[in-house]
């Protein structure tokens, strides 16, 4: 990695890694990114110390550095580590995906859990659990029904991914599928399992693994230099496809690329945490907010992602319930509301 | 007319007789006409409530989404995508969970609140200055369900006996309900039928536009509110006895434009009938399909209204 270029009116500064990537920054973006980081570092704190398990401030260092046992190594190793971990790189994907599908649909509305993504992934992961245990693993039937919900879609609209509004109408058509097949699901199976599969479907991060951890922080490592290699591309596509093509966007090409890799995050989420809803949708419209740039902001997406879950599951946590509801309850109560504000403000500027 | 009056009785008939335990269809007249105590009997007796209940709820669905996409002049309108279904359900459960209904018979009264506070939300949220374009309604529908579920999932995962009869309710089947619910919902289906039947004419002026219907002397905020109050009377009738069965009122109303035209009067009497002829045969389809299990109404119209969404979609960009 080279040191920036100097920035000038007319050039932005670039981060570049070679000839192969070359990613441009706004010093508002690192500023925010650097704020974003900081707040989420304090709510991983808070998380492991709040409440009657949690550790106490003064020890939560030794206790990270050094490889506690007895009560703080329980809370640290098994209880609450990994569930935060799992958090962080949930929110984090989410952020990512929702990015890369608004982009390419050009269109905020356009995120995984309005077009039947989130349905399709639950459907699959149902059926693998549920109706074919044994056969195929949970998550592989969550990547198995995402794949199959967006070739429906992408068969459905007759035009690929380019028309995003019929693609929204079919994406909604596809998720009442998914989610007509995952009610089939549970009023067939047993109440113990229903229960279980339900909390799943709404999303929870309660009793994860450093497994889970460990797969979606691969999935994350993986996918988000994919992601960010698309970048460049998707802001010319964000112009239009016939001015991308022109400037060698190869708008088909970024955007079908776009789609698999959105895909196969939203389906690493779903895998570990279930289809966690709407933190796909309104990160990337946060972070675009709290950069005040154009275009797909990535990095700062995959940071308020991550804040966001990270921030829900707190405050599951902490609720003073006798039942610990799944965050993706909240997820989708807060982020509701605010898909119904995003609606009536694109309304406003008539842009659907 | 007549030929949509004859697959109705064949699709009764054959309602009547399919099943686990076949029977041949002259034998199911037989025992309809002289009752005996024979199993033959014993068997279409079991099915006759569902048969009665599919007739109902198809035919309240299907008008109460003619009437919305009349009312909204927005061809994706149907219950289950704009949120009413949702409402419905969600005042059922809070009324379960909180009130102490008892979860197996819930009463239309107790579905009717939030049916009509999903309509009144969905036609704020749809509805701006400029008039509700069809991809709004459809996202604020979206919306509205989305929160609506959230809801309804909180309430029925903290209280386990909600969740246990909720998760049978809530994919929208005609099997196992309780004969009663029928004459439960019998009256308000039939009030919101006849509502909806005389708004034919009220709903073709409005087709032309609210300053030209009002020319011509028909009363747009009228047949608005008799509309409103029509549909949800209807969805929240065919709601609490079936659960929330989704597309049949998209469904219906395109299959019927196809060869009635626009008129709204032919529209409504056709989906009359043609409701249940959906309803019955996905039914129908559900038991044949998985036999000796059965997929639920609900599950087999959403996979068969799901395509009808994009053939709506199409044929409306084609229109434009």
């Amino acid at each position: 990695m080279t040191a920036p270029v100097a920035s000038g009116s007319h050039h932005r500064p670039v981060v570049r890694v070679g000839d192969a990537l070359s990613i441009p920054y706004s010093r508002r973006g690192v500023v925010v990114f650097a704020v974003l980081v900081l707040v989420i570092a304090a709510v991983a704190v808070i998380t492991l110390t709040a409440g009657r398990l949690g550790i106490e401030l003064p020890n939560l260092l030794p206790a990270l550095l050094s490889d506690p046992g007895g009560k703080e190594g329980f809370v640290l190793g098994r209880l609450r580590g990994p569930r935060l971990a799992v958090a962080v790189a949930t929110g984090a994907t989410l952020g990512v995906a929702g990015t890369l599908f608004q982009t390419v649909t050009r269109n905020p509305l356009g995120s995984p859990d309005v077009i039947g993504l989130g349905a399709g992934a639950a459907a699959g992961a149902a059926a693998a659990g549920l109706l074919w245990p044994g056969v195929i693993p949970i998550p592989a039937g969550a990547l198995l029904g995402a794949s199959i919900a967006m070739a429906a879609v992408w068969l459905g609209t007759g035009r690929g991914f380019s028309s995003p509004s019929r693609f929204i109408i079919v994406g909604i058509g596809v998720s009442a599928m998914g989610y007509a097949f995952t009610q089939y699901v549970i009023a067939r199976s047993g109440r113990e399992q229903a229960t279980v599969l339900a909390s799943y479907l709404n999303g929870t991060l309660a009793s994860r693994s450093w497994g889970d951890a460990a797969v979606i922080w691969a999935a994350l490592a993986v996918l988000l230099p994919a992601a960010l290699l698309l970048g460049r591309r998707l802001l010319l596509i964000e112009m239009g496809d016939e001015t991308a093509d022109a400037l060698g966007g190869r708008s088909g090409r970024t955007r079908l690329l776009s789609i698999a890799v959105a895909v196969c995050l939203s389906a690493a989420a779903v895998s570990v945490a279930g289809p966690v809803a709407f933190v796909a949708l309104t990160a990337p419209q946060i972070a675009r907010r709290l950069g005040r740039m154009a275009g797909a902001g990535i990095v700062l997406s995959a940071a308020t992602g991550a804040l966001l879950l990270a921030t829900a599951d707190l405050l599951v946590q902490q609720a003073p319930f006798d039942v610990h509801l799944p965050v993706g309850i909240l997820t989708a109560a807060v982020g509701g509301v605010y898909l119904g504000y995003l609606l009536i403000r694109e309304w406003k500027k008539g842009t659907i | 007319m007549l030929v949509a009056i004859g697959v109705l009785a064949l699709v009764i008939l054959l309602s009547l007789s399919v099943g686990n335990k076949a029977l041949p269809p002259l034998q199911v007249w037989q025992s309809l006409i002289a009752p005996g105590d024979s199993y033959a009997d014993a068997v279409v007796n079991s099915r006759v409530p569902r048969t009665v209940l599919g007739v109902l709820v198809g035919a309240a669905l299907a008008v109460s989404g003619v009437v919305m996409q009349g009312l909204t002049r927005n061809p994706l309108g149907d219950p289950g995508l704009l949120g009413v279904n949702a409402g419905a359900a969600a005042s059922i459960v809070t009324a379960v969970a909180f009130f102490g209904v008892p979860s197996a018979a819930p009463t239309v009264w107790v579905a009717l609140p939030g049916a009509f506070l999903a309509v009144v939300i969905v036609h704020l949220l749809g509805s701006g200055p400029r008039g509700g374009k069809p991809l709004r309604l459809v996202l604020a529908g979206a919306v509205v369900t989305a929160v609506i579920a959230a809801y309804v999932q909180a309430l029925s995962l903290s209280l386990p006996d909600v969740f246990d009869s909720y998760r049978y309710w809530v994919v929208g089947s005609l099997a196992g309900r309780d004969p009663a619910v029928i004459a439960d919902i019998l009256p308000f289906v039939l009030v919101g039928l006849a509502l909806s039947l005389v708004l034919g004419p009220g709903l073709n002026a409005l087709a032309l536009g609210e300053d030209t219907a009002t020319a011509l002397g028909a009363h747009p905020t009228r047949t608005r509110l008799t509309g409103a109050v029509a549909t949800t009377v209807l969805c929240a009738a065919a709601t609490a006895a079936a659960g929330p069965i989704g597309f049949v009122g998209l469904a219906v109303p395109h299959i019927v434009r196809g060869f009635t035209g626009g008129d709204h009067r032919w529209l409504l009497a056709y989906s009359v009938i043609l409701g249940p002829v959906l309803v019955l045969a996905a039914d129908l389809i559900g038991r044949v399909l998985v036999r000796p299990q059965e997929l639920m109404v609900g599950v087999v119209t959403a996979f068969v209204g799901g395509p009808m969404l994009l053939v709506a979609v199409r044929r409306m960009r084609a229109g434009r």
